[in-house]
């Protein structure tokens, strides 16, 4: 669980200056999401794998954007790692999903692809 | 000294009914306004471009039918999808609005401070409901504590909240039915408190969903919205 962050190679002032740019509506929306689940149905990629929770797209922000605003941008290349896989291979940013509040969920994916790919972490389709 | 009897001494039980009340409203109508304007202010107006269509109409038009049939619009909506959790969550979230303001108990107090009051449910009913907001709440406990989905986004926050919302209904239920008669003063303490803190949380914790829900969905253009929103992001 709280394991020792190694830092290098990450630019958390950078990290935070994305971040920032969006600080009110992002922390508004993190805030305003009542954890109900009712997102989950509306993702077709949580349907076409057995309903696997980690595919809910409340799950996908809380995970992503959520651990970055929490931490302040402070992460290393480990949950950038983490964070890579959630917002490129589980969410294909279709626009889809149904938010019950109005959560704008694909900005979030957007705003956590963008603070991976400033800090070099997305995927290399050509390498892998 | 035990907690329970310094909640219900004297000094706490005239603090909560007294200025706590009051500071309580404040705190709830001061902070709505402020994020009401917050979020109206994240998103802007946009004049919405009606494209004309060309040769040939490739957008395929709603049906009357779909219009006008309310079963088939409620089965397209989330009812569709999850029509148990869409009946618990609606009852719930009317009720624990509208309940404080039609009980009875709510009214007299309203009556004697000012001289007004509103229609009131017969008591028998405001029981009756209290129980359906108790269950309603009870379900979402088991949801979180049982089915994996809710699981693997709860964190203790969500428990804290379900609670906050819950008590001043089950201190309510217990203060009208005189459960615990000899510790009446403490469930009336707690009744009260449980529902200033609620009142003071709504505006800056997870309770702005509340806000968020009205002013997003109904505001805001997006293929989910509610109504007819010409604002966007």
């Amino acid at each position: 669980m709280f394991r020792k962050k190694n830092t290098a190679g990450v630019d958390s002032d950078a990290i935070r200056e994305i971040l920032d740019e969006k600080k009110t509506k992002m922390k508004l929306s993190l805030k305003a999401c009542a954890h109900c689940t009712l997102c989950a149905e509306s993702c077709f990629l949580f349907m076409g794998r057995d309903k696997d929770p980690k595919y809910m797209p409340s799950y996908k922000f809380i995970n992503s954007i959520g651990v970055l605003y929490k931490n302040k941008g402070n992460v290393d290349k480990l949950d950038l790692g983490e964070i890579r896989d959630i917002v490129w291979e589980r969410c294909v940013l279709c626009t889809r999903c149904y938010c019950p509040m109005g959560i704008d969920i694909p900005e979030m994916i957007a705003l956590a692809r963008r603070v991976c790919r400033s800090q070099g972490v997305y995927p290399r389709y050509d390498q892998e | 000294m035990e907690l329970s009897n310094i909640l219900s001494g004297t000094c706490v039980y005239d603090f909560v009914r007294g200025p706590l009340v009051w500071i309580s409203f404040i705190i709830f109508i001061l902070g709505t306004i402020f994020q009401v304007f917050r979020l109206l202010s994240l998103t802007r107006v946009e004049e919405t471009v009606k494209l004309k269509s060309g040769p040939g109409s490739f957008l395929p038009k709603r049906s009357e039918k779909e219009k006008t049939d309310w079963g088939l619009r409620a089965r397209l909506s989330i009812f569709g999808v999850n029509p148990f959790l869409i009946v618990v969550t609606t009852l719930f979230h009317v009720l624990l609005v509208i309940m404080p303001i039609f009980v009875l108990g709510h009214n007299i107090l309203l009556d004697n401070a000012f001289g007004i009051s509103l229609f009131a449910f017969p008591e028998k009913t405001a029981d009756v409901l209290t129980q359906i907001v108790i269950i309603c709440a009870m379900i979402f406990l088991y949801r979180r504590l049982f089915v994996d989905r809710v699981k693997a986004i709860t964190d203790w926050k969500d428990y804290l909240f379900l609670l906050l919302a819950a008590a001043p209904f089950i201190t309510g239920y217990f203060a009208f039915h005189q459960t615990f008669s000899e510790h009446y003063r403490l469930i009336i303490t707690l009744h009260i408190l449980s529902g200033e803190l609620m009142l003071m949380a709504i505006p800056f914790t997870k309770f702005i969903h509340m806000f968020y829900l009205v002013i997003i969905r109904l505001t805001v253009k997006s293929e989910y919205s509610l109504g007819q929103g010409d604002r966007v992001w």
